[in-house]
């Protein structure tokens, strides 16, 4: 591995990921290559504008991809294994298990007609050996952890009876109550009250503490990233375009997608008429343009942009999908490669660095 | 829970007047009359007159209206209630309590079969959607829904009774064997199918609609992603969501149980309600009339409250 951080055993490695939705109107690439790593214990925030893949490459790595879409090619390596190969039943045990995921709607997402404590109760019994009434006393257990106030009582409780700020401590209960090495995040915060969100943050990152666990976060907040990520991976248009530690992506943000997307932060105290914003919309999955996907919209664009930009590495643990140059210039008239070469240097920068 | 029962019972009384009304007038106000079939020539104009008057008919209209009325509701002690035969003079509750079992039976036999067909039926078909068995069902689903019943009922009387002489081809038992309950089945067979064809059709496809709307919430996603495998997922946490306004529309159905399937049950001569109100129908037998469309409308007013109630049952997010 080219990289400090690749000297590091993974815990999850997903490499040249590509799920794709065979729909009436065509082939929708949700997922194009997508290449992850999350190091053991670690948090990883996987950021872009919605319909970019972050929720389809979650659930590839869940393998819970419904008809009519289908994981095509890649590995997606945990402890280990790769997933993509294990049958369906050795997948189920590490379902809920190892890796457990919560999702965005902590309003649908539980079972009305089953009471809150039910449900974390049948994750726990499904991968352990404990009684039923062991699992119930774990579940009441799980309910005290993520800070409900009467535990015992909410555990009988039918999920319509709590709000959703509590709904979604029962989805991280459920989804804890197995000792996961890594939960998947997948906007946990998003369909919450503000004041609601920084506590569900804060319990997110107790917890991390406590468990020892990894995170994947995938959000479109890059606020949520700045506060709870070790790691950063940006996507756009079902492709990684720009992916290193937190600390680098906010100080020295390459590619001009990331660029763009903090600078449509709001920030206080900043004297601006207008919020600076990512022109134009993400392009349709139907149709996308050739070459780099970000170039119409993006304030660089150059001809070399015509041809797809591999992920480049601009510095020890950082790549970007960028022709620009390490330092962010307009690259040489004469480094400009081929399509061809371009195509070559892709595939060896993926696999050399995922 | 029960203050709400009570009160939807109290709702109910003007429902009942209105319905009373509106059967009595309807009932009263078909052409012909139960006079009818004695005027022939060979019965005097006198005696016409006389039967005119035994059976009150010759009062005003609200004056019979009152008197059926108020005597309709004493039916719990009194077995003149609801008036008499106007056909074998008999009392018209006591032919009426009479036929109910056998319609009870019958409804009730093929209620049950074509829910443990349907049921299953229509989780398969969402489970699988669009693959071949889906199609091929869907397809049969059609048929039996369109098919008519006096027509189905015909079909598999010409094939089972008459050209295979499998099974008994009308009536509840074969004469002389009242009771004997492997004879019984053996006619149940055929109304039975009959009314599931088409029963199960419908049921079917409510099953599978339900099925496939619960199939795409988020809470089946979590199912999944707990780990839990598709017996699991489906048979616990999809069924008990999807069955919610199954359950529902089985409260429905409910009135049919005793309002009987008047078709059916005339094809196949069953002795049950149906059958009778169509014979009462033709022979312009008010009482026997009234007496089977008020069992209907009380029978839908309840089985409305029934679907309500089994609603918060099934439903923990429905309180009363």
């Amino acid at each position: 591995m080219a990289t400090t951080r690749g000297a590091q055993e993974a815990l999850l490695e997903v490499v040249d990921l590509r799920t794709h939705f065979a729909t009436a109107d065509g082939l929708v690439r949700a997922v194009d290559g997508v290449s992850l790593r999350i190091r053991p214990g670690k948090t990883l925030g996987v950021v872009g504008e919605s319909g970019c893949g972050k929720s389809i490459t979650a659930l590839s790595i869940m393998r819970l991809i419904e008809r009519p879409g289908r994981i095509v090619s890649g590995s997606i390596t945990f402890d280990g294994q790769d997933l993509l190969r294990l049958p369906e039943d050795e997948m189920r045990n590490i379902r809920g298990n190892e890796i457990s995921m919560i999702f965005q709607e902590p309003m649908t997402s539980l079972n009305p007609v089953y009471t809150c404590g039910d449900q974390i109760a049948e994750a726990v019994s499904r991968h352990g050996s404990l009684t039923q009434r062991e699992a119930a006393a774990r579940a009441v257990e799980m309910l005290e952890q993520v800070g409900i106030p009467d535990a015992k009582r909410r555990a009988g409780e039918h999920p319509h009876q709590l709000s959703g700020g509590m709904r979604q401590r029962v989805m991280i209960a459920m989804a804890l109550s197995t000792n996961p090495q890594l939960l998947i995040a997948d906007e946990p915060t998003t369909a919450l009250d503000v004041t609601i969100q920084a506590q569900i943050l804060e319990l997110m990152k107790a917890l991390r503490e406590r468990n020892g666990m990894a995170i994947m976060l995938i959000t479109h907040d890059l606020g949520v990233v700045a506060e709870m990520s070790d790691d950063v991976s940006v996507m756009y248009a079902g492709k990684v375009v720009e992916s290193s530690d937190a600390i680098t992506v906010y100080d020295r943000p390459h590619h001009p997608y990331t660029k763009g997307l903090l600078a449509s932060i709001p920030r206080m105290g900043a004297r601006r008429e207008r919020l600076d914003v990512i022109k134009g919309v993400v392009p349709n999955p139907l149709n996308l343009p050739s070459g780099c996907l970000f170039k119409r919209r993006c304030p660089y664009a150059m001809p070399i942009c015509d041809n797809a930009p591999p992920l480049r590495l601009v510095a020890e643990g950082h790549v970007s999908r960028c022709w620009l140059a390490p330092d962010g210039g307009r690259p040489e008239l004469g480094e400009a490669p081929s399509a061809a070469e371009a195509e070559a240097a892709a595939l060896t920068l993926t696999v050399a660095n995922p | 829970m029960v203050t709400y029962i009570v009160r939807r019972l109290i709702q109910a009384i003007p429902i009942v007047i209105g319905i009373s009304v509106i059967s009595f007038a309807i009932v009263y106000l078909t052409p012909g009359s139960p006079i009818d079939k004695f005027r022939t020539g060979r019965v005097s104009p006198q005696t016409i007159a006389n039967l005119i008057r035994v059976y009150g008919l010759d009062q005003p209209l609200p004056v019979q209206f009152v008197n059926w009325f108020t005597h309709f509701w004493s039916f719990p002690f009194n077995s003149t209630a609801w008036g008499y035969s106007f056909t074998d003079g008999l009392p018209v509750r006591d032919k009426i309590f009479g036929r109910a079992p056998s319609t009870l039976l019958l409804m009730g036999t093929s209620l049950v079969v074509s829910m443990l067909l349907a049921i299953p039926i229509g989780i398969l078909q969402a489970v699988k959607q669009y693959s071949w068995a889906d199609r091929i069902i869907t397809t049969f689903e059609t048929i039996g829904y369109a098919m008519p019943t006096f027509w189905l009922g015909l079909i598999l009387k010409q094939f089972f009774s008459v050209q295979l002489k499998w099974l008994p081809l009308y009536g509840q038992n074969t004469l002389g064997k009242q009771g004997d309950i492997p004879d019984m089945i053996a006619h149940l067979i055929l109304p039975v199918s009959t009314l599931a064809v088409v029963s199960v059709a419908g049921w079917s496809r409510y099953m599978r609609a339900s099925m496939l709307e619960v199939l795409r919430q988020d809470y089946v996603r979590t199912a999944r992603a707990k780990g839990l495998g598709p017996a699991r997922v489906i048979g616990r946490h999809a069924l008990r969501n999807a069955l919610i306004p199954i359950v529902t529309l089985l409260g429905l159905t409910i009135p049919t149980l005793l309002s009987g399937a008047a078709i059916t049950e005339t094809v196949f001569s069953w002795p049950g309600l149906g059958w009778l109100g169509v014979q009462a129908v033709g022979d312009r037998d008010y009482p026997v009339v009234l007496a089977v469309t008020m069992i209907g409308g009380m029978m839908v007013i309840l089985g409305n409250l029934l679907a309500d109630v089994l609603y918060g049952v099934v439903d923990p997010r429905i309180h009363y």
